[in-house]
């Protein structure tokens, strides 16, 4: 039996949510003047800070991220930007004090995974012969960190302007029945925190505009087939509700923009 | 599926206040962690009385759309302090120390259990957690679990410097309060009465808080005492609640303290300390040993002081004495009736830990061990520290009439149980019908053993019925040895087919359940088992091939066809784990539709099974196996003795005898083969009784026979349980369910290497198992064809237990079996009785891809924990049928009084074990028993073991080994109203 219940009897999780439903977000965008684009978004006590700096000349600036040239190479040829993404842990971010060098092997599969991501979203045939540098800055992981940082990137390409096809929005799943081996049908569960995800097994999912289009699948835990289904389908409805909040934030960000600029805008408007 | 978004924030009005954090400290593995974690306060958790129409209104669902029942009834029980009913709200400590009352189906209904108080009994004990989440499922106790920690208006901070326990007590009344308003605002409109909610608590502190906060509240006295049956309730009560106030005014201690819990452990791993499972000796109460990994040879543990308080099967620490306290091993039986028989259960007087004559035994050990030759060098002596883990049960005995008072009528008063087990100690327990209980078997649990008190104290938790009543009696022995043997619950039966006995293979090759399986119901196959068997797990058949080679067949029961896994058929089987076979009774591991009818391969019906078939050469060598998924019809169902008698008959000349011969003969190869490698032939005292059939009272006993056709099936089981185990060894290299035999060490033997030198100049050696079997095998008295048997059961008493283990768990030669010399080795041929089988069928079934394997088989986690449960089970059903056996050889010997030939097993100082083959039993005969002798005319010659005694004219010589003649009877002891088996020496050896 393990340290923890993770879903009681009665229905709740261990930290008060039901099965469908997400944690408090709470995000703001341009946070850093600096860059091009910046967001800062939390998700329970995942927190994440997010730059994007380009579209800018191929080559310029101190950029050696992995994963770089390969953006955009999918489609269109060489002219295509490419995305670049640096992921960074801070040392302090989890229980634990630990320092990640720079050849860890869990970074640089998720920089892949988030630069595959996000190659296929942005219209990188807009901006021939440059390439857009992201890089994420996780202070505080609490689980579905990979997720966040899809959620807290989108944002902060918004910020900077870079057309997307849509909002990208992803967020994990998990299936209590392993663990609650005695329940016949275990419920799914949305939106795990560290101590649920390391018990059960886990789906990040990422989709486009919050419709079925997935832009990222990834597990890395073995499930039993009938119940993926289930899985991807709360995802699916998690990344929907994301992406209303997300748009959200856009809109209010945005109208403080505007307001802050009243005058202009009013003659503009005229 | 659609999944329904509910919105965190709903408007303005909670967005400050329904988050919350936990933030706590966490030490593990040497190092301190920061652990933070949300929490989020919620107003949708329902009360869950039916009374409340809001919350019924508001109700959530859960995945599947449905909402949860709600559980608090409209009209709960009142009691004569709460005429209006009442719903109860229990502290946590009640749930520790009153289970037992709890769960009484007469009372207790209508409880909420707050989440704090289940969080904290879960940390406090899993059992109990377990016992609770039980009560909590079933319909009739109505006990509801609130999530208050969760809940946005019960959820309570902790303030600046409140320690934890007072900080969950604020928790518990401030729901209680919460409670009480809700339901008040809940019925204000309508006409229903406000049940009272009361708190229940042994705090005197909460108490008082309680009522200054107008909350009703109680302790469980007075609240039992208000209920209809309370004499019986309240003897149920645990001690330790009252023993609170008590404990503080008693002064004298009589056992030293428990080192406190980081000493211990920080001497455990620096190696000054040594922990491990306390055993008591059979033989003497006093005596104790402990296991450890630092020593091969078990520490020792003499005397009540250094005991310490520790009670058979506990997890112990232990501390080395210095070296000139070392003892040996006790030459002397013991026994604590006798002892202490004259102890007042009392508390008031003053006790001496030990009394005079335990003393007087315990110096009498002590001079013994000056006297220094190879065999009695003193041991590594130690006392215990410290109890890293109780291991205390449900204990079945009877109560000691002699400290029942019986002048005191319908008062409570103290008195002692004496447990059937030798090795617990007397407990002390509170009653209220003490005279009512005499002469009644009875179930206690203990509650606590303070340093002030000689011993535990427990409480009583119910009556069996009277002592020796077969009912009572069969009760109490799996009681004791923890077989669940109520009859199977409704959501287990529900999972059997729904046809019932009528379940049919199908007709139709086309149907699902045919695919991947093949016929093979035109094989002459038959199954060989003992007289009688209903479920019959395995059946053979043997066929010559054109090329003069052999195929053989071994096709078992196919039980998981029936039983899916993470069913609840399924959870019981694993809860189970084994079938129990007692002299009358059989406890089932699956019920009895599937056991004895469906699963079983019955003789002329259509069945499914798990197919194994090899093609052997002329000299039994394997040239190739394959297993399949099959149906099958057996032609005839033959006991051993059959089987026999239609092969040795040379006018049957069918093609099913035929087959039957070309087995034996193939069985002989195998066996030799198994024997050539080094496999052993052990034995074990196996008697059969024999029961009248009408009362299935016994009337005699005899010895079990062996034929030729028993060790035929034998040697094919176990061909197909090692070719099993390499198929799913190879496959599922990590999770594998296999068996293993560990090789045991040579400490083991010294002993017994020891008496044969000295007694009969033999030598064993040992080696390996070869070594092993081999000079067992010279281990002949011409004189006495019996000594060989005999060496063989005391040999095997030296080994260690087969055990089940999950294949990552050791390394490939861990693997090997011992006992078969196989390196591999599993259980796969009896899964109607056998859990371990059922999941060796899931694996090869999954291995041979004919079926998806259940995710709970791939995690090795699980797999060792199912390990770990079988292998208790099978060890207590072992228990458990032998002293059925021994129970109902004690009845078929009533009132008869026979003349027997036995053995000298063990021998002592005062006294010796005597092996009665024909009734398979042992038992103690002391010297003080003998006609006029004195303490002083015993000599024991401890290097020889021979034990000598003079009296007057009369002189005995009793040595190991030797052949007596003894007198067997049954007798009932007055005084307790125990039956046991006593022997009396008739004759001495021929010398």
């Amino acid at each position: 039996m393990s340290r923890y219940e993770l879903l009681s009897p009665e229905g709740l999780r261990i930290d008060g949510r039901r099965w469908n439903e997400l944690r408090r977000i709470s995000a703001q965008m341009s946070t850093q003047s600096a860059a091009d684009g910046s967001s800062y978004l939390e998700q329970g006590n995942t927190k994440i800070i997010c730059t994007v700096i380009g579209p800018a000349e191929k080559g310029s600036g101190g950029a050696g991220g992995a994963g770089s040239g390969g953006g955009g190479s999918g489609k269109g040829g060489e002219g295509d930007a490419s995305v670049i993404f640096e992921v960074n842990y801070a040392a302090f971010s989890g229980t634990e004090r630990k320092k990640r060098g720079r050849g860890d092997k869990r970074v640089a599969e998720m920089q892949s995974a988030l630069q595959r991501t996000f190659a296929s979203v942005i219209l990188t045939h807009l901006f021939p012969r440059s390439e857009i540098m992201i890089t994420i800055h996780i202070l505080s992981q609490d689980g579905s960190v990979l997720a966040t940082c899809i959620n807290a990137t989108t944002l902060a390409l918004i910020d900077a302007g870079i057309p997307l096809y849509d909002y990208v929005t992803a967020c994990t799943a998990g299936s209590s029945s392993t663990y609650m081996a005695n329940e016949e049908n275990a419920d799914p569960m949305l939106d795990l925190n560290a101590i649920e995800e390391g018990d059960l097994p886990c789906l990040t999912l990422a989709t486009v505009g919050g419709g079925e289009r997935i832009a990222l699948c990834n597990m890395e835990n073995k499930v039993q087939l009938n119940r993926l289904e289930g899985m991807i389908a709360v995802a699916v409805g998690g990344c929907a509700e994301l992406r209303g909040v997300l748009d959200r934030v856009v809109r209010r960000w945005g109208t403080e923009v505007l307001k802050r600029r009243g005058v202009e805008s009013e003659r503009v408007g005229e | 599926m659609s999944s329904l978004k509910r919105p965190l924030f709903n408007g303005s009005t909670s967005t400050t206040t329904n988050i919350s954090s936990k933030v706590f400290v966490r030490s593990g593995k040497g190092k301190c962690q920061k652990i933070v974690r949300e929490l989020y306060l919620r107003q949708d958790i329902p009360c869950s009385s039916k009374l409340c129409s809001p919350c019924t209104f508001n109700a959530p669902t859960d995945a599947s759309g449905k909402v949860q029942n709600f559980v608090l009834s409209e009209r709960p029980a009142g009691t004569s302090a709460y005429p209006n009913g009442h719903y109860l709200i229990p502290d946590t400590n009640i749930f520790l120390y009153c289970m037992d009352v709890i769960e009484h189906e007469s009372a207790f209904h209508d409880v909420i259990v707050l989440q704090t108080v289940l969080e904290e009994v879960r940390n406090r004990s899993l059992p109990l957690y377990s016992r609770l989440r039980v009560l909590t499922k079933s319909d009739e106790k109505r006990f509801y679990v609130f999530h208050n920690e969760f809940r946005q208006e019960t959820y309570v901070k902790r303030l600046q410097g409140e320690i934890i326990n007072d900080r969950n007590d604020r928790a518990v009344r401030k729901a209680c309060s919460w409670y009480k308003s809700h339901l008040a605002s809940a019925l204000a409109s309508t006409s229903n009465k406000l049940p009272e909610i009361v708190m229940l608590s042994d705090d005197k502190g909460n108490l008082e808080k309680a009522k200054s906060e107008g909350i009703t509240c109680c302790n469980i006295r007075e609240y039992v005492q208000g209920l209809k049956n309370a004499d019986e309730l309240l003897d149920m009560i645990s001690a330790a609640v009252e023993d609170q106030d008590s404990k503080l005014m008693k002064g004298e201690m009589l056992y030293p303290e428990y080192y406190s819990i980081s000493k211990m452990m920080t001497g455990v791993k620096a190696s000054t300390l040594h922990q491990g499972t306390f055993n008591v000796s059979p033989y003497n109460f006093l005596e104790g040993s402990v296991t450890t990994t630092a020593f091969d040879r078990a520490l020792l543990v003499l005397g009540r002081e250094n005991i310490n308080r520790a009670v058979q099967g506990d997890q112990v620490v232990v501390e080395i004495l210095p070296k000139d306290q070392w003892k040996q091993p006790s030459t002397k039986i013991v026994d604590e009736e006798t002892l202490t028989k004259n102890d007042n259960p009392d508390l008031d007087e003053p006790e001496a830990i030990e009394t005079e004559q335990e003393r007087k035994a315990l110096i009498e050990e002590a001079k013994k061990s000056q006297g220094l030759s190879f065999e009695t060098r003193p041991q590594p002596t130690a006392r215990v520290v410290g109890i890293v883990k109780r291991n205390w049960r449900y204990y079945v005995g009877h109560v000691d009439p002699s400290s029942v008072s019986s002048g005191r009528g319908r008062g409570q008063q103290t008195v002692f149980l004496l447990p059937m087990d030798k090795r617990i100690p007397k407990i002390r327990i509170r009653t209220r019908q003490a005279a009512a209980l005499l002469g009644k078997r009875v179930v206690v649990s203990i509650d606590t053993w303070d340093r002030a008190s000689r011993y535990p104290v427990g409480h009583f938790v119910r009556s069996l019925g009277e002592v020796e009543t077969k009912e009572a009696e069969t009760e109490a022995l799996l009681l004791e040895w923890d077989v669940q043997y109520r009859p199977f619950p409704k959501a287990v039966l529900d999972c059997l087919p729904k046809e019932g006995h009528d379940w049919k293979v199908p007709e139709d090759k086309q149907d699902p359940l045919w695919k991947g399986r093949k016929d093979y119901r035109d094989l002459l196959i038959c199954s060989i088992d003992p007289p009688g068997c209903q479920d019959i797990d395995d059946a053979l058949h043997a066929l010559v091939l054109p090329n003069g080679n052999y195929e053989i067949g071994v096709h078992i029961a196919d039980v998981t066809h029936f039983v899916k896994p993470d069913n609840p058929m399924d959870h019981e089987a694993i809860a189970r784990g084994t079938t129990v076979y007692l002299v009358d009774k059989r406890i089932d591991m699956l019920p009895m539709l599937l056991g004895t009818d469906l699963c079983s391969l019955k003789p002329y019906v259509d069945r499914f099974a798990f197919s194994c078939i090899w093609e052997l050469d002329q000299d039994a060598n394997i040239l190739s196996v394959n297993f399949s998924k099959s149906a099958i019809r057996s032609r005839e169902a033959f006991s051993y003795e059959q089987a026999q008698i239609r092969i040795d008959d040379n006018s049957f000349q069918d093609e099913l005898t035929k087959g039957m011969r070309v087995l034996l003969m193939l069985s002989k190869k195998l066996k030799q083969k198994r024997m050539d490698a080094g496999a052993l032939n052990l034995a074990s005292p196996e008697v059969k009784v024999r029961t009248e059939s009408e009362t299935s009272d016994p009337v005699d006993v005899e010895t079990k026979q062996l034929r030729e056709t028993n060790s035929l099936v034998e040697e094919f089981m176990l061909l197909a349980n090692i070719s099993v185990a390499r198929k799913i060894y190879e496959v599922f290299p990590q999770t594998a369910m296999l068996r293993r035999h560990g090789a045991p060490p040579a400490a083991n033997f010294e002993e017994l290497q020891n008496q044969l030198k000295v007694r009969k100049g033999m030598n064993l050696r040992v080696e390996s198992s070869r070594t092993l079997a081999d000079s067992l095998d010279t281990c002949v008295d011409p004189n006495e064809p019996f000594f060989n048997t005999l060496v063989r059961i005391v040999a095997t008493r030296c080994m260690l237990a087969a055990e089940y283990f999950c294949s990552g768990t050791q390394a490939y030669p861990e693997f090997r079996h011992y006992g078969l010399a196989s390196e591999i080795y599993t259980h796969f041929t009896s899964p109607i009785r056998r859990y371990a089988d059922v999941v060796a069928h899931r694996q090869l079934a999954a291995a041979i891809e004919y079926e998806q394997l259940d995710s709970s088989l791939h995690s090795k986690g699980k797999l060792e924990a199912i390990c770990k449960n079988i292998n208790i089970r099978h060890r207590n059903a072992q228990f458990a049928g032998r002293a059925s056996v021994e129970y109902y050889v004690g009845q078929a010997l009533k009132n008869r009084e026979t003349e027997e030939e036995g053995f000298v097993m063990r021998i002592f100082s005062n006294g010796f074990v005597v092996f009665v083959p024909r009734f398979g039993i042992e038992g103690l005969i002391r010297t003080k028993e003998f006609e006029g002798v004195q303490e002083q005319d015993v000599s024991y010659d401890a290097e020889n073991y021979v034990l000598t005694v003079e009296s007057g004219k009369k002189k005995w010589q009793i040595g190991l080994f030797d052949k007596l003649a003894v007198r067997v009877r049954n007798v009932k002891e007055e005084s307790t109203g125990k039956r046991k088996i006593m022997l009396g020496l008739v004759k001495t050896g021929e010398k």
